[in-house]
């Protein structure tokens, strides 16, 4: 799954942004942010506060002797001189009371932060087979290992979320008996699982997204790994008003724990008699809530897995 | 022996629409962290607070590793809400824009107590008045 509105974004149509800055003393933190948010995307401010640390990361203190650097970003082709001129009158009236400097308004384009993060991501294990490997890295796989090679773009799973890891080991397992399983995965995101699921051996995989850019990066994927002729992926949920109205062997669901219980009456009917269910995105506090909702449905509880504070599930329908 | 930050960074943001879009974009992504994994984890822990702005505290490791905690909403979206008014004072110290009571900045200063770095309740209302005033908010009393 995408987070909401990322389409909406004025980036993805190519159009640029201003990141407008200020520094100013603690004292002046709130009243700025409160102005900023006013005018800024998604009412978005970001505060940044100095600190000073030890040596080895001890002993973390924010520094109040510094001025706290103030930010917010707006789309440019919204936002005219007038509004920039009404940020620093106000900004000029707020430096009468506080410590306020000057407001810095730069140019930023979305390839500056989309890809920054790159650079620091690694090849990652994670399920008990599965490599994610980033397209700009190499990784030579170990005996039995299975390399999926993805490029996340802004579509969820990179393989470094937990419940990627449950999702992907649960998915694993129930494979592993299964050779040529056909498989349905809701809420594909950047495709890891659906992708996982035929290199593991799976005979076919479909899978959905509410969201555009879920589906086109997975398609994208798809193809870098040489799957995309096995694999469908269309806009849309489970259940019979979804673009697969079918029943799989497998079935997996990495969502969160509220969609996964709206949902639960469509991915439930999606999994075949004898089949199996992997749910994934659960935070352990919501586990009960989730497992009500597909107990309801006439599952079977088979196992649960947890890593850190998020918790995997594997239910399966009795044979017909 | 703890872990060293890179970075210490405040987002104030709706709670339950963190998008890779700005301001979490460009926020995030400088310091190396997977932006993506930071908005789905902020999304599932504050989707019960929808329409409230929720801040986030996050903190970044150098092996670009994070941690976040929410904080409450701030300080300015309470008195708004108190004061029945959309925005501050384009120009506070001249134009007052709205009137709160001791007692309404007191139960802000109770919320607020634990977020903010004040000693005491006396600190934390003195601090809420500092931002009413910079807000074109009166106190009244």
């Amino acid at each position: 799954m995408t987070a909401p509105d990322a389409e909406d974004a004025p980036a993805s149509s190519g159009e640029g942004w201003l990141e407008l800055a200020v520094e100013v003393d603690a004292e002046a933190v709130e009243p700025v942010t409160e102005l900023f948010a006013r005018h800024g995307y998604n009412e978005g401010v970001v505060i940044e506060e100095p600190f000073t640390q030890d040596g080895d990361g001890d002993n973390l203190a924010v520094d109040s002797s510094r001025p706290v650097a103030v930010r917010t970003f707006v789309a440019a082709a919204d936002v005219g001189d007038e509004t920039l001129e009404a940020i620093r009158s106000a900004l000029w009236h707020l430096g009468r009371l506080r410590r306020v400097g000057e407001l810095t308004v730069t140019p930023r384009r979305e390839e500056d932060w989309a890809n920054a993060w790159k650079a620091h991501y690694r090849p990652v294990r994670v399920g008990r087979r599965v490599v994610v490997r980033p397209p700009w890295q190499v990784y030579e796989p170990g005996a039995g290992e299975v390399v999926v090679e993805l490029d996340p773009g802004m579509a969820f799973g990179t393989g470094t979320h937990p419940s990627t890891r449950l999702g992907m080991s649960g998915m694993e397992d129930e494979l592993a008996t299964r050779p040529g399983a056909t498989v349905f995965d809701v809420g594909t995101g950047s495709g890891v699982l659906a992708i996982a699921a035929l290199l593991l051996g799976a005979g076919r995989v479909d899978a959905v997204d509410i969201e555009p850019v879920a589906v086109r990066s997975t398609r994208e994927n798809a193809a870098r790994n040489g799957v995309a002729d096995r694999l469908r992926v269309e806009v849309g949920s489970a259940g019979s008003d979804g673009p697969f109205p079918s029943a799989y062997d497998v079935v997996v669901a990495n969502i969160i724990a509220r969609v996964l219980v709206d949902l639960a009456p469509g991915v439930a009917a999606a999994v075949a008699p004898g089949g199996s269910l992997v749910l994934s995105g659960i935070i352990e506090s919501r586990e009960p809530a989730v497992r009500r909702a597909y107990e309801a449905e006439g599952l079977g509880f088979v196992r649960r897995d947890q890593i850190d504070d998020w918790v995997g599930l594997v239910y399966r329908r009795a044979a017909g | 022996m703890a872990k060293r930050v890179r970075a210490y960074v405040k987002l104030q943001i709706p709670a339950g629409k963190a998008t890779p879009a700005p301001p979490i974009g460009p926020a995030l992504g400088q310091h190396g962290v997977a932006i993506m994994n930071f908005c789905k984890e902020y999304n599932e822990r504050t989707s019960a607070m929808a329409g409230q702005i929720v801040p986030v505290v996050i903190t970044v490791y150098e092996d670009r590793s994070f941690t976040f905690v929410t904080k409450t909403p701030p300080a300015a979206d309470l008195l708004r809400r108190a004061a029945g008014i959309d925005k501050g004072s384009a120009n506070p110290r001249t134009t007052k824009v709205a009137q709160v009571s001791g007692d309404q900045i007191r139960e802000i200063a109770e919320l607020k107590l634990k977020d903010l770095n004040a000693v005491d309740l006396a600190g934390a209302i003195k601090q809420v008045e500092g931002t009413a005033r910079s807000m074109g908010i009166e106190v009244a009393g």
